[in-house]
């Protein structure tokens, strides 16, 4: 099934909460997921590798301990908690590349180091293991397949993208993706019941007339 | 509305009807297509026989009257056939990226028995139940921008005719209200035949689309402040605008007296059983006794007329008296203000990115300015925070429960911004105020929406809400009653502290009539003679 991108951020910021997130981080996730799928990734199954990690529960132990170089977890580090940080502290690169070790599924990163580069106004390259990605923020020259973890990031300023990523207007998540974020976004649903559908949205007078 | 009806006609939109295959019992489908300069937009409506019992406005409905879906373009036969097995179902169904738009509505029962049975019988139907109910059809809800597979707004966004915000919408509903007209006299021929007349022009013109609202427009309002920051904008730059004329015209004065007189036409019109919304009414039909005083007095003449209506209104007239009077100020200066309607959609999706390298001291500087009323509040105090805004299960319809009633705290909306303003203002107290945002996020990924709102805020002062939305006496009717301000509403009805009825289009020229002539005032109604 195919979804518009705004369906693809609801789900995902549904899903995020869903996973433990704070709200805050499930816009910030949402809003990777949607810029994901826009550049043609399955955004979709990237958030759902991250959020199966459970990385939420215990959420300072997978975010750099500090701002100071390089940037280290105490356990695996979550790219939500370490994107989010590298848009925040996008000025940083100025001063030289940010190393990150131990990344889980660093493809999420991209979106994020795309914020950055628009905030500087610049090209950022965001270098993963084997792998590089090049982008200013609104286009992208990264490949298809990214690893689901690497030893070593390093994200700085510079690069010149080569072939850019066609952008989509839809989103085509894998079943097994769209599966599991809706199962987390499930989580944020109060059960319904006869009190709030009476109350809660405030009915009350006939239709029927 | 008008911002829509002045475009079609400035730009001669044509209208035509290719698709009208209704049969006897009132069901089938037809297309009603608006063709623009550089685009046509279509509207699929399928009219439906729904049993009395599932006649409802509310989200959990499961069946319609007539449902719809406006298409990006002209549809085939096989878009046709695809639509009809999706729009009847509504939130059950899928559209796709040609659609933008999926609504519904439902019967006014009386009036639509009413009025088959006038024109059926050669008669045309009692003015006076028009008047009382305003409109054969209402909507429920409206979805767009990308909701159930539709287009996302970033695929029009770009055009002329959609650039402003609900534009889409607008069109959907302009376009539904010609299909329901031509619907009621499809009924009245199927059980009049040669006896059934067609409705006069004048009734029919003072038929709108009533509309069904319920509690999902105020968490709209919360989680898009950068549009709301630009409505409220748009509005008080032209308010602004018309308060600094210097003198005004004859013809400026004429305009004005015009819109006074014919508004008040169209507030007697405009009733009520909610019991807050008929003090305000009252206070506002004593108010327009006061005006008209003062303007048999006051010629208008002198320095600054506008300003000085303006002030004296603070001194003497109801809240709903003073906004009904900037709002008319407005009118004969199409040339100042009309422009402005370009400055309403939210074109700024990077205002959402947190700047890390603020100093704290900015941020809380931004909190006091928007939320410094709340931050001695005692937000441990049940009547302070005695509402929960949660989605439910069902057709994830969003919902207001009570915090200390229900079980339903912990799927809590983060729709509470004051509360959360003076959490992460307490959290920040701790802090060295020359710490950067980045570093205080670090550690408290908690507050992370409530700094984005705060840094929003120092760029768009109209984004947040001043008052409490989770209040023992917080009243979402106030929030739904603002957003269908924008689009051009009339008659607000409340059905109850969160659930509305209004009426859209009332007065306008149907599609075949419109013209630069009549696409603006419609919205007053003419003085009888």
């Amino acid at each position: 099934m195919n979804l518009s991108l705004n369906e693809v951020e609801g789900l995902a910021k549904r899903a995020a909460r869903g996973a433990g997130h704070h709200w805050g981080p499930a816009e910030d996730a949402a809003k990777a997921t949607r810029w994901l799928c826009l550049q043609g990734f399955d955004g979709a199954a990237a958030l759902s590798a991250v959020l199966r990690q459970e990385f939420a529960l215990r959420f300072d132990a997978h975010t750099p301990r500090d701002l100071g170089a390089p940037w280290r977890a105490h356990g695996q580090m979550c790219p939500l908690g370490a994107g989010m940080l590298l848009s925040d502290c996008s000025d940083h690169l100025g001063r030289g590349p940010i190393v990150l070790y131990d990344v889980a599924v660093p493809l999420l990163l991209l979106p994020f180091a795309g914020n950055a580069a628009r905030r500087l106004q610049t090209n950022v390259t965001v270098v993963c293991d084997e792998l590089s990605a090049t982008t200013d923020g609104e286009v992208v020259d990264a490949p298809d397949l990214w690893p689901e973890s690497a030893t070593k990031v390093i994200v700085r300023i510079g690069g010149t993208p080569g072939k850019l990523r066609a952008k989509q207007t839809r989103a085509l998540p894998a079943p097994a993706a769209l599966a599991f974020l809706n199962t987390l976004a499930q989580r944020t649903y109060a059960p319904a019941t006869e009190e709030s559908r009476r109350l809660g949205a405030g009915a009350g007078l006939s239709d029927n007339d | 509305m008008r911002v829509l009806t002045r475009r079609l006609a400035r730009d001669n939109w044509r209208f035509s009807t290719p698709v009208f295959e209704i049969d006897e019992a009132g069901v089938g489908r037809a297309v009603y297509v608006a063709q623009g300069p550089e685009r046509a937009y279509s509207l699929v409506a399928f009219a439906h026989d729904l049993p009395p019992e599932k006649r409802s406005d509310r989200v959990i409905a499961d069946a319609w009257d007539a449902t719809f879906t406006l298409f990006d373009g002209i549809p085939s036969e096989a878009d046709l056939d695809r639509l009809s097995c999706n729009v009847p179902l509504q939130e059950a169904g899928r559209i796709s990226e040609t659609e933008l738009s999926l609504s519904r509505a439902n019967r006014s029962v009386r009036l639509w028995t009413h009025v088959v049975e006038a024109l059926a019988d050669g008669r045309q139907p009692d003015l006076e139940q028009i008047q009382k109910v305003g409109y054969l059809m209402r909507t429920t809800a409206v979805y767009g921008s990308g909701k159930f597979g539709a287009a996302d707004r970033e695929n029009t966004a770009n055009r002329p005719e959609t650039e402003g915000p609900f534009q889409a919408e607008m069109l959907s509903v302009f376009l539904t209200r010609a299909f329901v007209r031509d619907l009621v006299e499809h009924m009245a021929r199927a059980n009049g035949g040669s006896k059934a007349v067609k409705m006069a022009p004048d009734i029919a013109r003072r038929l709108g689309i009533g509309n069904s609202t319920g509690l999902g427009m105020a968490p709209f309002l919360i989680n898009h402040p950068v549009l709301l920051n630009n409505w409220i904008m748009a509005r008080e730059e032209a308010i602004a605008r018309v308060r600094s004329v210097q003198t005004a015209t004859q013809e400026e004065i004429s305009v004005f007296r015009s819109v006074f007189d014919r508004s008040q036409v169209s507030i007697g019109q405009w009733h009520s059983e909610h019991p807050i919304q008929e003090r305000k009414l009252s206070a506002l039909k004593a108010d327009l006794g006061v005006i008209a005083d003062f303007l048999r007095h006051d010629d208008l003449t002198g320095r600054r007329p506008w300003n000085r209506l303006v002030e004296w209104s603070e001194t003497v007239l109801s809240e709903e008296g003073q906004e009904l009077l900037l709002s008319l100020i407005l009118e004969p200066y199409s040339d100042l203000v009309d422009g402005l309607s370009g400055c309403t959609a939210d074109s700024s999706p990077h205002l959402y990115e947190i700047d890390g390298a603020m100093p704290l001291a900015d941020v809380r500087q931004a909190i006091r300015d928007s939320f410094g009323w709340v931050l001695d509040l005692d937000w441990g105090a049940r009547e302070a925070c005695a509402r929960v805004w949660y989605v439910s299960e069902e057709k994830l319809e969003p919902r207001l429960g009570e915090r200390f009633d229900e079980p339903v705290a912990e799927y809590e909306q983060p729709l509470a911004p004051a509360r959360d303003a003076a959490a992460a203002y307490s959290a920040m107290a701790d802090w060295d105020t020359a710490a950067t945002t980045a570093e205080f996020l670090l550690r408290h990924p908690e507050h992370r929406h409530t700094i984005r709102r705060a840094q929003i805020s120092r760029k768009a002062p109209y984004s947040e809400i001043r008052d409490n939305t989770i209040g023992a006496s917080v009243l979402p009717i106030d929030m739904l009653r603002a957003k269908l301000s924008f689009f051009g509403a009339t008659h607000f009805d409340p059905r109850s502290d969160r659930w509305v009825r209004i009426c859209m289009y009332s007065g306008a020229p149907y599609p075949e009539d419109l013209s630069p002539e009549n696409a603006d005032f419609w919205v007053y109604p003419e003085v009888p003679e």
